[in-house]
């Protein structure tokens, strides 16, 4: 048992601290929000020279082979130092499930293209019903020599600037809501799309976009024709615990932020931390938080050592979820009255709370899953024949 | 990182639970809330204080010179949450008999005390059971407050004052006991000393305190003009404050396991129940229940944490504090949802738990009717965020 970082691990946590705080202020967030891209491609073009897009990618994509733990330090810092923009649409959403279902020649053309930042990419797969249910998936995909797309997705993360999607749709009505699902790979400026952002809280560019038969060959699809929900059952793993990696970073800012204002902050001539309505409190927030971050990398262990991971990732997301939106509102209430204003940092990240519980998977949906394992497994004491 | 244990660790596991199917009835549990309180329970637990002396786990984090194994942090984790997960009674040698007497012994007492009690609370015999004596009625949370008088007259002390929530001292041979020895000094932590006090001394009463639901945990101490020799001194006259700070460290590590330990096995056991009652399909049930799962996946790792600390040097200040008010909040909560789950049969008595309507072998009702004494052992709740606040975070202190 070792919970240290290792070398590279801390490497990456300095080097990204240093390059966030230098390139992505608050301000340049507060900026990007009226923004119309919603990034930076100056900072998009460094983040390519350090690597970061092609981070775990094998060396033969142009990637730099690390491994999925450093990918989540890294995510962590860019949750802690907010960074509007694509990053985990194109890395996280589409080149890990490509770098797990593409063909080898589907890899060799796109993924060199995500890791050198000639491409972004985004991920399409909720639609109206808001859910991660199969059942929701109902844009359609129908076979005409080529595949003829119709229909809408929605919250699609980055989709005004993406080059290409990956897209959920429905290829077959089976019984089984999950069976009959297939991935498309579509460029995401072709004809028949249409895309407009959807006006979030948080301003951070989560796209409507519009399939008006909307022609894609046979050949670019991700995965199995009719197995495509594999892919988002992967997506609920490894996307979901590196969401809940970002979140631990917000999660520790606000922890941080309250904490050292209960130290500034004077009244009755007295630092307001030294009274225990608001020491408890934060002390309480210590105890979530850290309980929550061993389990967020103790799934990302998992998932690096290919072990099963399923109901670890999915504690992991439904007690972040509500972990991070109690500790804002928290550190918001510890602030008083400033915490409500808009020159507060605090806000900027309060807002994005909604966006990260909904994103692959809310607490209901996750501890649905746990229960599930729950039910599936033996107790421990039935093991000596009790 | 790594989350994964060592072989010795894993090998250790399988022992152990070997250890329990051969020695106890199929489905037996029990907890450290029960033990002084039951009389057949108790018995066991003597009798099994014994068997794991003999195997070497009773005080397998002591040294081999003093009758342990100089085990590993590692291995005392496995060993505190399996033997809890599994209700092995017996483990502690009273209050503090293994976790910090003896440690406190060998590291400030005099040869003549190693000599006589570390070799018997490694016997496991009940002449090496210890009760603690730190709680006044008038020093509870403010423990450095306690005016228990020690006054040195020759080759004695004589010992006047009253301790309370004494558990097991009705069990015990000896008192770990905390007193002052100076009155005149104002830095109150410098008049305490630590004793070795013989139960069996004239002027010594005790008298049991019953909580609400008959169980006969606690008890109140009486000392009037008890004479204990000065060689029962442990330690420096008025050091005592420091060494039982010191002493404290002993047991940090434990707090999550043995709490982590216990409570997988009553959330297992209720998994189990609801599965075959058919409540498990429900959905607030299940829900509830995989809630309690995940932050029991928490404790449990943040116990881990707390032993990785330790094994790299460190000295834990706010964990176990951390790790102790996580496991009330998990046992009252995992309280309240078995009653939900057990409806009316939640009411049955627990010390009539032979009774037909029994579910669960009582355990539901158990820790339902015991476990607010549990969150004043050893620190309240709001003592501990106090701790956490004040080291954790830098803030000022708060009291």
């Amino acid at each position: 048992m070792d919970l240290d970082f290792s070398e590279d691990q801390v490497m990456i946590i300095d080097s990204a601290k240093r390059f966030l705080e230098k390139e992505c202020d608050t301000e340049k967030v507060r900026e990007l929000k009226e923004d119309e891209k919603g990034y930076d491609p100056a900072t998009w073009a460094k983040m390519v020279e350090m690597g970061w897009m092609g981070l775990i990618l094998p060396e033969e994509y142009g990637g730099t082979g690390m491994e999925f733990m450093d990918l989540m330090v890294l995510l962590e810092q860019m949750g802690k130092n907010i960074l509007p923009g694509p990053y985990f649409a194109a890395i996280v959403l589409c080149s890990l499930p490509i770098l797990e279902y593409a063909t080898d020649e589907q890899k060799k053309e796109i993924l060199p293209k995500i890791a050198n930042g000639e491409e972004i990419w985004t991920l399409a797969s909720m639609e109206s019903s808001g859910s991660y249910e199969a059942s929701g998936v109902q844009l359609k995909a129908a076979l005409e020599g080529d595949y003829i797309l119709n229909g809408t997705k929605l919250f699609v993360p980055y989709a005004n600037v993406a080059d290409r999607l990956l897209v959920i749709a429905r290829t077959e009505q089976k019984e089984n809501p999950e069976d009959g699902i297939t991935v498309f790979i579509v460029d995401a400026k072709g004809p028949g799309i249409a895309t407009e952002v959807i006006p979030t809280a948080a301003h951070d560019k989560q796209c409507e976009v519009m399939f008006d038969n909307v022609r894609v060959p046979k050949t670019d699809v991700l995965g199995e024709i009719n197995k495509g929900w594999d892919v988002m059952e992967f997506l609920f793993q490894r996307g979901a615990l590196l969401k809940c990696a970002e979140m631990v970073g917000g999660i520790q800012y606000a922890l941080e932020t309250a904490s050292s204002y209960a130290k500034e902050r004077m009244q009755f001539d007295k630092p307001i931390g030294s009274f225990q309505a608001i020491q408890h409190k934060l002390a309480r927030m210590v105890i979530d938080s850290e309980g929550l971050r061993y389990l967020v990398y103790q799934a990302a262990w998992n998932i690096n050592m290919g072990s099963p991971s399923a109901l670890q990732t999915s504690m992991a997301k439904a007690r972040t979820n509500e972990v991070y939106q109690k500790m804002c509102l928290d550190a918001i209430k510890i602030h008083g009255a400033i915490g409500f204003t808009e020159e507060l940092d605090l806000g900027l990240y309060f807002l994005r709370t909604k966006a990260s519980e909904f994103a692959l998977g809310d607490t209901s949906f996750h501890r649905e899953r746990v229960a599930i394992e729950l039910e599936d497994q033996q107790p421990l004491f039935s093991t000596i024949g009790w | 990182m790594d989350f994964k244990f060592g072989e010795k660790e894993e090998k250790l596991r399988l022992e152990i639970r070997e250890f329990v199917k051969k020695e106890f009835p199929p489905g037996w549990l029990s907890s450290l809330l029960e033990e002084d309180g039951v009389d057949e329970i108790w018995e066991v637990a003597l009798a099994t204080s014994k068997k794991l002396a003999k195997k070497g786990w009773l005080t397998m984090s002591w040294p081999e010179e003093y009758g342990g194994k100089g085990a590993s942090l590692w291995e005392q984790l496995v060993y505190a949450e399996e033997a809890s997960y599994w209700g092995i009674p017996g483990v502690t040698m009273g209050v503090g008999g293994v976790d910090w007497v003896g440690p406190t012994i060998m590291a400030f007492g005099s040869e003549e005390q190693k000599k006589k009690h570390l070799p018997l609370i490694a016997s496991g015999e009940p002449d090496g059971i210890w009760c603690t004596g730190y709680s006044e009625p008038n020093a509870g949370s403010d423990l450095v407050s306690m005016r228990t008088k020690a006054a040195r007259e020759g080759d004695e002390y004589v010992i006047n004052g009253q301790k309370i929530w004494t558990s097991a001292a009705h069990r015990s041979r000896w008192c770990w006991l905390a007193a002052r020895t100076d009155f005149d000094n104002p830095k109150k932590h410098q008049g305490i000393s630590l004793f070795v006090v013989d139960l069996k001394s004239e002027g010594i009463t005790i008298r049991p305190l019953v909580n609400y639901a008959g169980y006969h945990i606690f008890n109140e101490v009486f000392f009037d003009d008890v004479r204990v020799p000065a060689a029962n001194l442990v330690g420096k006259e008025n050091k005592g404050w420091s060494q039982l700070m010191h002493a404290l460290g002993f047991e940090r590590g434990s707090i999550g396991g043995r709490g982590y330990g216990f409570n997988k096995r009553l959330l297992d056991e209720l998994i189990k129940y609801t599965k075959e009652s058919g409540q498990f399909q429900q959905p607030e049930v299940r829900s509830k229940l995989a809630d309690l799962a995940i932050l029991l996946e928490s404790q449990k790792l943040l116990a881990y944490e707390t032993i990785w600390k330790m094994s790299k040097g460190a000295i834990p200040v706010y964990e176990p504090s951390r790790d102790k008010v996580l496991n009330d909040h998990i046992v009252e909560y995992m309280a309240t949802v078995g009653t939900e789950i057990l409806g009316v049969y939640s009411q049955l008595d627990p010390l009539h738990k032979h009774s037909r309507w029994t579910k669960l072998k009582g355990y539901v009702e158990i820790l339902y009717w015991l476990f607010p004494g549990l969150l004043f052992a050893g620190g309240t709740d709001e003592i501990e965020l106090s701790i956490i606040g004040q080291f954790a975070l830098k803030l000022p202190k708060s009291y």
